[in-house]
């Protein structure tokens, strides 16, 4: 039974992997601490999968134990070594339509959000995933006004730190 | 264009280069060990059960002078009171504790999740409180036994002048003054470094209602 559970919980991570890796871009900068934050968040994911009832979308239920591990549980451990900070966007310079003022722009982009605090992140990071405010507000615990206020000041924010 | 809607675009090309872990490489991650800070909260609150545990019990078995003392002090019925009393307030907490670490779930929304932590943390805190209560207390209290049941120690205080029984008040003051300090800035030391983010974050979503 158990090896069951461990196969089917590791089959659903492999297919919605890119969502733990979302959240560690948001919240690391460098391949370290991103691969460290993963780790993290599978242990995390695993221990709660025996309660996972299926009753909302394992991406869903990601969402979730993903953020709460970034935000709250998260320690940055002692195997982790500190290597030189990669900029987000500076890893897939690779992409074929490379766009030299876009990629800029971009880059900026993400060491703006890099610079904001660990509660705005998560708003920015719930809005890029495209999640409604009742959503935002339920992952949060916060409101659904209070959500939508922060959202716009988080909007200001990034606008004042890439107009100073 | 408002800038999260640049950057939307991007994230949902998915373009990023992320290492996709294989399942090989996922079955490992699952047995190894986490690093989270409810992890660590609960060591440390086993820690200070067995520690102020051991403090209580070990005199007796290490120093047979103090346990002398201890088996006449069994006597006392006043005595046996409050070891009897001492003990049910660290069963309490042991119930408390595990209570509260029920409650604690990653399930649920990050502000409940933060709650539930800090609610630990108070339970912890609030048996550390206990022990240097106790500590504080017997002090006096042994000091006064001490002088009922001593005849040297009782002779000795009665004829000391009034500069020199304000000198042993003052040292003793002093002392557990100090002591108190000393575990006060170790403790907020240990919780201030383990939960310094989480109150930040707490504190971040709390502003947010106000």
């Amino acid at each position: 039974m158990n090896k069951e559970l461990e196969h089917s919980f590791v089959e659903q991570l492999q297919k919605h992997q890119n969502i733990v890796h979302k959240v560690c871009r948001l919240y690391t900068n460098n391949a370290d601490a991103h691969n460290d934050l993963f780790q993290e968040i599978t242990i995390q994911l695993w221990r709660a999968y025996p309660k996972f009832r299926g009753d909302s979308k394992f991406s869903t239920w990601m969402y979730r134990v993903g953020l709460n591990t970034a935000i709250t549980l998260y320690r940055k451990s002692k195997r982790r070594i500190n290597t030189q900070e990669f900029d987000a966007v500076e890893f897939k310079i690779k992409a074929e339509e490379y766009d030299d003022t876009e990629e800029q722009q971009l880059k900026l982009l993400y060491r703006a959000v890099h610079q904001l605090n660990d509660i705005e992140k998560a708003l920015v990071f719930l809005y890029l995933e495209d999640k409604d405010y009742r959503e935002i507000s339920a992952t949060l615990g916060i409101t659904e006004v209070n959500a939508r206020v922060k959202m716009n000041r988080v909007k200001k924010k990034l606008k004042t730190i890439l107009n100073p | 264009m408002d800038e999260l809607e640049i950057l939307k675009k991007d994230w949902d090309k998915d373009r990023a280069n992320f290492k996709s872990f294989s399942g090989e490489e996922i079955y490992p991650m699952l047995q190894r060990k986490s690093s989270s800070i409810v992890k660590t909260l609960f060591y440390i609150s086993l820690g200070e059960l067995v520690f102020w545990l051991l403090a209580s019990i070990l005199p007796y078995f290490l120093s047979s002078t103090i346990r002398e003392k201890l088996e006449v002090s069994y006597e006392n019925p006043w005595f046996i009171a409050v070891n009897i009393f001492s003990y049910a307030v660290i069963l309490t907490f042991i119930y408390l504790l595990f209570k509260s670490y029920k409650t604690i779930s990653i399930t649920d929304n990050a502000k409940r999740l933060m709650e539930g932590i800090l609610k630990t943390r108070k339970v912890i805190k609030y048996y550390v409180i206990f022990n240097l209560t106790m500590i504080f207390l017997s002090v006096p209290v042994s000091f006064y036994m001490e002088y009922q049941d001593n005849p040297d120690f009782h002779q000795m205080i009665s004829e000391a002048s009034t500069a020199q029984m304000f000198m042993v008040y003052a040292v003793m003051v002093v002392v557990a003054a100090i002591f108190l300090l000393i575990v006060w800035l170790f403790y907020r030391l240990i919780y201030g470094i383990l939960l310094k983010r989480l109150n930040k974050n707490y504190d971040e979503l709390k502003k947010l209602e106000v």
